[in-house]
């Protein structure tokens, strides 16, 4: 028998492939699936490239890369480096977080389903169109993350404003959490739940993933 | 998080089921769920299938589903954060260092 997965769950991974597949505010549909690709390719790799390698020689698919399988290795010196840097080997900072965008979008559908012992599903086909230019109306400096975001600048949780300078990925990544974990307003309960895992057993899981990461955060 | 919701339910939970991934933390299904995790972030599937096939004998599939689905989030949350370089506000009154010294993860190179 198939194994049963909650339908607002399933949703939210096909919007999150909708979303990877079309056009974004500054690549366009092919280079996000292939950016995508390469996240898959290397959360899934049995034998992976080391963190200091490039293998691509192309900024976006090289922090794609470094992003999916080497998270923790990611500094603020990697940062300044390939922003600061002219392409192929630099990209613009806005650049770097719809890479970030299009990882954090494809990342937890491959997780989810190698988890469950699912098949990972095919990758979208990409949508035709520019690149939409869609950014905050205003971006700021930030003092709580590395990447601009939307004005005015650290007024909510560095986390929350992460991908805020460019919404669409913003948007994805909340209802992508919303499903998977719970959204702002079940958190503020601790003791909301779905009716399977209780908050401290989700908590758990989601304490020791990210400390075997090796997230600070 | 964990201190606060298994607080709130009556049983404070232990942190070293988080930081060492050892026992079951004083949560139900604790050890297995540890295990479930230690497994998705291995890369190895053959001891990942045993995880989830042992989580499904003790809890069931959709508990299993959504274990799935919270780690999937973790693998996207600990992305986001260190994509974007994500940090804590000053904590000048050291209310974060306990914790900290107690999980090990100062040392952390996503730390600096």
């Amino acid at each position: 028998m198939a194994l049963a997965v909650r339908t607002d769950l399933v949703a939210a991974h096909q919007a999150s492939w909708q979303h990877v597949g079309a056009p974004g505010a500054r690549f366009t549909a092919e280079q996000r699936v292939r950016i995508a690709e390469v996240a898959r390719q290397a959360y899934l790799a049995a034998e992976p490239s080391p963190p200091w390698v490039r293998p691509f020689g192309d900024a976006p698919l090289d922090v794609a890369y470094r992003l999916a399988r080497h998270a923790g290795t990611v500094t603020a010196e990697f940062y300044e480096h390939v922003v600061n840097a002219e392409p192929p080997a630099g990209m613009h900072p806005l650049d770097w977080v719809e890479v970030v965008g299009v990882v954090i979008a494809t990342l937890p559908v491959v997780a989810f389903h190698r988890a469950a012992g699912l098949p990972v599903p095919a990758l979208p086909p990409p949508q035709p169109g520019a690149p939409t230019g869609l950014e905050a109306a205003e971006l700021a400096p930030a003092g709580l993350n590395w990447v601009p975001v939307a004005a005015p600048a650290d007024r909510v949780a560095s986390v929350v404003q992460a991908l805020s300078a460019l919404p669409a990925e913003h948007d994805n990544l909340w209802q992508l959490a919303a499903a998977q974990y719970m959204s702002d307003e079940q958190m503020a309960d601790p003791l909301w739940n779905r009716g399977t895992l209780s908050r401290a057993q989700m908590e758990l899981v989601a304490g020791r993933l990210s400390l075997i990461r090796e997230c600070f955060f | 998080m964990l201190s606060w919701s298994s607080t709130t339910e009556g049983h404070p939970a232990d942190l070293g089921a988080i930081a060492r991934g050892e026992g079951d933390g004083g949560v139900a299904h604790g050890r297995e769920l540890v295990a479930f995790a230690e497994a998705i972030g291995g890369f190895d599937d053959e001891v990942l299938a045993a995880a989830r096939a042992r989580l499904v004998a003790v809890a069931g599939e959709a508990f299993m589903v959504d274990a799935a689905a919270v780690a999937a989030n973790f693998e996207m949350m600990t992305r986001v954060a260190d994509g974007t370089g994500a940090r804590f506000p000053d904590d000048p009154e050291g209310f974060r260092a306990p914790l900290d010294a107690e999980l090990g993860i100062g040392h952390f190179t996503s730390a600096r």
